[in-house]
């Protein structure tokens, strides 16, 4: 049992003591974290915007085909851009996405973590756009139609009316996509950026010892999860409390 | 933009088609609707009675057709049609609140993002008109926590807060506990008695009678026959109108 514990501790010292090689667990968690938060964010933003186009036009089709003018004619083709839009980004792997990023499109660009972050907001932006969708389009028509039988317009009713309801409805499952991204982003390594995941490969190259670096990193990922988890969790709470 | 001097509301053959006019939920309707008149509108289910009313706020594109209101056509696309809302109060079968909002909220929502009243003057006017339904207590509640018959009121007290010139009501009353009919009847009749323009369609024969200036019954998108509630219930002549009553009374 001395034994067992003594070797534990020799592998430890050795993958993560020796020569500080911590340091590419710490620098590793802060680009994970800087990569996942920013594609967050810009997914986000995509999203809310694509969701908008579409719904917006699924919505008033039928008030648009009566109308025209040009406003509706660009409205349209926005709608098919956004349409391509997620087809493409749904229909190929995340790894593919991002070696074009930084291959063909950013092939000037020195430093990977902003063409990674580009690549995973682009590509976050497309499911967090059908996950406000579906939640826009889950909210009973009722609630739109009182409000625009209020006066108010379809800019105003969406953003007093229907956003806040739909926020609520699709935290869980914008939690499980924030999650998915999390973990998406260890592929950040084909790139050639240190996240969390490279930096763990990084030690093996130099030690040649595997189980215990892996476990950690495992554990590591568990335990950014779990945080990112709970944080919802509360955010959730506080919403649900604001309605009883 | 044309002009029509003539009714609170004016409707000139209006129409309303579906399905490439497969199904005509409304065919041709005329009607003049003067201030301080509380028309109430029965028909078969399908006759196309919730089209019409929601039409006249425009939540329905009609086919064609024209619609005045005060005056100003609104189916021209040149009108601001935000506008008119604000004159003219919905209230609906599923009452409709917001369910993330306070009863204060649901309430002051429109007419403080308007700026018709700052946010004092809107919820100390939300306060008399909730009061004048009997539900001041209830000003900070979630529509969740409220009865039926109380959404309704509080859903009326929100279409009132905007001043509208007409209230529009589509079956208020079908969606409720029979025990809570009466109370919400009882605020539309006080607002008819203060001379509320009101188009109501509903199947509460009594309010009809009682508090009505005018009776429609429609069939198939049309007009059929109209009278004072009186005359259209005890003596109709339209044979289909006979069938309905036979059906419902
Ligand atoms: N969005 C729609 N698409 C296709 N048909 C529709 C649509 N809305 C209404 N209709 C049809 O139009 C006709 C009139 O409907 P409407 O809801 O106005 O009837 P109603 O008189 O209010 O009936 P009820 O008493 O059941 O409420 C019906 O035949 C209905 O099926
Ligand atoms: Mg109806």
């Amino acid at each position: 049992m001395g034994q067992f514990f003594e070797n534990l501790k020799d592998t430890f010292v050795l993958n993560f003591i020796q020569e500080d090689r911590w340091k590419f667990v710490t620098e590793g968690i802060k680009t994970t974290l800087i990569v996942t938060l920013c594609a967050i964010v810009i997914g986000v933003i995509i999203g809310i915007i694509v969701a908008s186009v579409r719904s917006t036009y699924e919505k008033n089709k039928e008030e648009y085909a009566k109308r025209g003018g040009f406003g509706v004619f660009l409205l349209k083709v926005v709608n098919g851009i956004c349409k391509v839009y997620l087809t493409v980004i749904r229909g190929t792997p995340m790894v593919v996405q991002l070696l074009i990023m930084y291959y063909v499109v950013f092939v000037s660009a020195k430093n990977g973590v902003p063409v990674a972050i580009a690549a995973f907001g682009i590509n976050s932006g497309a499911y967090v756009a059908e996950i406000f969708r579906g939640g826009i389009m889950s909210i009973d028509h009722g609630q739109f139609e009182a409000g625009r039988s209020l006066g108010l317009n379809y800019f105003q009713t969406m953003v007093h009316i229907i956003i806040p309801q739909v926020i609520k409805n699709v935290l869980p499952a914008l939690c499980n996509e924030f999650i998915a991204l999390l973990k998406e982003t260890s592929v950040c390594g084909y790139i050639a950026i240190q996240d969390l995941t490279k930096g763990i490969y990084i030690i093996i190259g130099r030690t040649y010892s595997y189980y215990m670096p892996l476990l950690v990193l495992a554990a590591i990922y568990l335990i950014m999860v779990m945080l990112l988890t709970w944080l919802v969790g509360k955010l959730e709470r506080r919403l649900r409390s604001s309605e009883r | 933009m044309s002009v029509n001097t003539k009714g609170l509301i004016v409707t000139e053959d209006l129409k309303k088609y579906y399905r490439n006019g497969e199904i005509k939920a409304l065919d041709g309707i005329n009607i003049e609707i003067d201030k301080g008149e509380v028309v109430v509108i029965v028909g078969p289910s399908g006759s196309g009675k919730s089209t019409f009313l929601r039409s006249l706020n425009l939540l329905e594109i009609p086919t064609s057709g024209k619609i005045f209101f005060e005056g100003v056509d609104i189916t021209d696309p040149k009108t601001d049609i935000n506008m008119h809302r604000r004159k003219m109060g919905m209230v609906f079968q599923h009452f409709n609140l917001f369910p993330h909002l306070s009863v204060m909220g649901n309430i002051t929502l429109a007419p403080i993002k308007h700026k018709i009243q700052s946010k004092d003057e809107a919820r100390e006017n939300a306060l008399r008109l909730l009061k004048r339904v009997g539900l001041l207590e209830k000003a900070e509640a979630y529509p969740s926590q409220l009865s039926g018959g109380q959404r309704q009121r509080i859903a009326i007290v929100r279409a009132l807060a905007m001043n509208p010139d007409v209230m529009l009501f589509d079956e208020p009353t079908s969606a409720l506990d029979p025990e809570m009919v009466g109370e919400v009847l009882e605020v539309m009749k006080e607002l008819a008695h203060e001379g509320m323009t009101m188009a109501v369609v509903t199947h509460e024969m009594g309010f009809a009678r009682e508090v009505a200036t005018r009776a429609i019954f429609m069939d198939e998108g049309r007009i059929l026959e109209q009278n004072t509630p009186q005359e259209l219930f005890s003596n109709p002549q339209h044979p289909r109108l006979k069938d309905f009553l036979s059906k419902v009374l």
